[in-house]
């Protein structure tokens, strides 16, 4: 598996996972939000805000061009997300793609971006202080 | 106070191969420590290694970064070494960075952070790195003192051995009240001499415990920071009781011009000029002892260990089966920017290995080659110690030196070395009968009664090959250019052995 595809698979995981966890039917990009959220503060705190924030500027612009609909969306200076709720208006206009997979598309940039930085077990090892481990299970 | 109630101080492993020896036994436990040196010297890999090697997840490292190098690219770089396992991280392990509490408010803010996190994780490490930076903010010496000395307090209350990590000039050292607090003292030194890169560590202070002193040579390899004790490892081993037993060079003529052979632990010096035969005679020395079941190396700089085995093989000596076999080891060590230090441990941890009896270094001129330039200037020195600490644990040295021809003088070396060994071989050219032909002499043997007599040699299929008696016939042999005495009878000539000094033979003391 390619890494790309591995942050695929991993970030649909991740947002599965925090889907299914909602007290109630979320939004995917609630889901979304919610994976976004839990990287910038695990990593804020490990990297520092400046840090995430240059990695997650870094990962919208790589996930626009396959997810127009990420277009408006922006990062802050302190890393939170920005316009993210807009892409579902947008979704319409884009019949091929769905909200899920803009979030996908999203934190796998992201993903992909630690995989490069850190390496893959290191990733995973700082992803797994908040997600359980059953959501890495079978990863490889 | 008695012996009991003295407070035990725990010592910890660094982490950081021959490190623990240099800080006699390990870092004293709770202890505050600051790593200075320049940038590039190493200080971050070695608080990751001494981090690696004591934290747990039930006691933690808490590893600040302020302002400097991010975490992400710190690990990027830091997860090459083969210390780094990233399984310890973030569980006894973590990375927090105060970038932000340090740019945005004063350092008591900075305090607060640092204390919330260590009461929260109840860490056996805290690491800041860089404090430096903390530092570079304007404000008074008394505000960062006073800072550090809380901080201090604070960790070693909460029983966290501690390092701040900075970047200091060499000319900083001196009356720097932050150094005052410190327990322990790192630096970390990186001098370009020439083209060659070399890097002293120094532990400038640390309380409670018998350091080595001095400059420590240290490498940064694939496994981190590697340290190599100016004692080689040796510190508290009690030298060996001189030996009585002597060991043969397999050429019988020669144990007898030695008395028996060379006394074991003894340090032998072959000189001669090229192609008189140190090597060849070097080389029968060694598997001479293998023979005889006493293991050996053979330390080469100036060629390959598969070309020294070939060139053994042609005399009939098979070096290779020995090698299989763990009987013998040809280290070739890498001709570039080497300290004698490092050399010393290759060879310590050889001689561990095999239980080497017999070391061969091949050559000294090799040898300095070798070294850095920086290093070159301590040759010497560094040769002393070297074969002091090796001898000192059972080792026989026999190193080969080239010495320049001279038909007016008959040096036993370049280095002024002699007064290292205590034997000398001399191998040299003289001209007679139209013919360059080769003489042997022992010069000198420390506790020995050896053979004054000057004796001709040649190299042959099966080594060197002392031939015939000596001499006698001739006058001023060692001046290479004899006259014929007109003597033949041996006996006529004084004893084979005497206690007096050749009067041709310069005085070596």
């Amino acid at each position: 598996m390619t890494i790309h595809l591995k942050t695929q698979d991993l970030a649909r995981r991740l947002l599965s996972y925090e889907a299914e966890t909602g007290k109630f039917s979320e939004s995917m990009e609630s889901a979304t939000l919610r994976v976004y959220e839990k990287l910038r503060q695990g990593l804020g705190a490990f990297a520092g805000v400046a840090a995430f924030e240059s990695l997650a500027s870094r990962a919208l612009a790589l996930a626009k061009p396959e997810a127009p609909s990420l277009g408006a969306t922006q990062i802050a200076a302190d890393g939170s997300i920005r316009g993210l709720g807009k892409f579902k208006s947008q979704i319409d206009n884009d019949k091929n793609q769905t909200g899920d997979d803009h979030g996908v598309i999203l934190i796998a940039r992201l993903l992909g971006l630690l995989f490069v930085f850190l390496g893959e077990a290191l990733t995973l090892s700082l992803l797994r202080v908040q997600w359980p481990s059953t959501v890495f299970d079978d990863h490889s | 106070m008695s012996a009991q109630e003295k407070v035990k101080i725990n010592k910890l492993p660094t982490g950081v191969p021959g490190l623990d020896e240099i800080v006699g036994g390990g870092l004293p436990e709770f202890s505050f420590n600051i790593i200075a040196g320049a940038p590039g010297s190493g200080k971050t890999t070695l608080a990751h290694q001494f981090v690696f090697a004591n934290a747990t997840a039930e006691r933690p490292a808490l590893y600040f970064t302020v302002l400097g190098e991010s975490a992400i690219k710190m690990l990027r770089y830091q997860q090459q070494y083969t210390f780094f396992d990233p399984t310890k991280l973030p569980g006894a392990i973590r990375f927090i960075n105060l970038s932000q509490v340090v740019l945005e408010k004063d350092l008591g803010v900075v305090l607060e952070e640092i204390a919330k996190e260590v009461e929260k994780a109840n860490p056996a490490v805290v690491v800041v790195d860089s404090f430096r930076t903390m530092v570079r903010k304007p404000q008074s010496d008394m505000d960062l003192q006073s800072f550090i000395q809380r901080l201090a307090l604070f960790l070693a209350s909460w029983q966290a051995t501690t390092f701040l990590i900075g970047e200091y000039a060499e000319d900083e050292l001196r009356d720097n009240p932050i150094f005052t607090v410190a327990d322990g003292l790192f630096w970390l030194r990186q001098t370009a001499e020439r083209n060659s890169i070399v890097r002293k560590l120094q532990i400038v202070k640390l309380r409670g415990q018998d350091s080595v002193p001095g400059l420590h040579t240290f490498r940064i390899t694939d496994s981190g920071v590697q340290a190599f004790s100016r004692t080689f490892g040796l510190t508290g081993h009690v030298r060996n009781q001189p030996s009585r037993r002597r060991l043969s060079f397999g050429i019988p003529e020669l144990d007898k011009m030695l008395d028996g052979g060379v006394r074991e632990g003894d340090s032998v010096l072959v000189a001669g000029s090229s192609g008189t035969g140190k090597s060849v005679l070097a080389t029968q020395f060694i598997a001479e002892g293998i023979r005889q079941g006493e293991p050996g190396i053979v330390a080469v700089f100036e060629e390959r260990p598969q070309a020294y085995a070939e060139r053994a093989a042609s005399l009939g000596l098979d070096l290779d089966a020995p090698q299989k076999d763990g009987k013998l080891a040809i280290l070739y060590l890498r001709p570039l920017d080497l300290s004698v230090d490092e050399t010393m441990h290759s060879i310590l941890d050889a001689v561990q290995k095999i239980g080497a009896k017999r070391l061969v270094i091949d050559s000294l001129a090799g040898f300095e080659m070798a070294l850095s330039p920086g290093f070159r200037a301590d040759f010497r020195e560094s040769l002393y110690r070297m074969i002091f600490a090796l001898t000192g644990i059972g080792v026989t040295i026999l190193s080969t030196v080239e010495v320049d021809e001279s038909f007016t003088e008959f040096p036993f070396s370049t280095y002024s070395i002699s007064f290292l060994t205590d034997d000398i071989i001399r191998l040299r050219y003289i001209s007679i009968d139209g013919q360059l032909r080769k003489i042997m002499v022992v010069i000198k043997m420390r506790g020995g009664n050896h053979a004054k007599d000057i004796r001709e040699y040649e190299i042959t299929s099966k080594g060197v090959v002392i031939l015939g008696e000596r001499l006698i016939s001739y006058q001023a042999l060692i001046s290479g250019l004899p006259v014929l005495s007109g003597r033949s009878n041996p006996q006529d000539e004084p004893p084979h052995r005497a206690e007096e000094k050749s009067p041709h033979v310069q005085t070596l003391e």
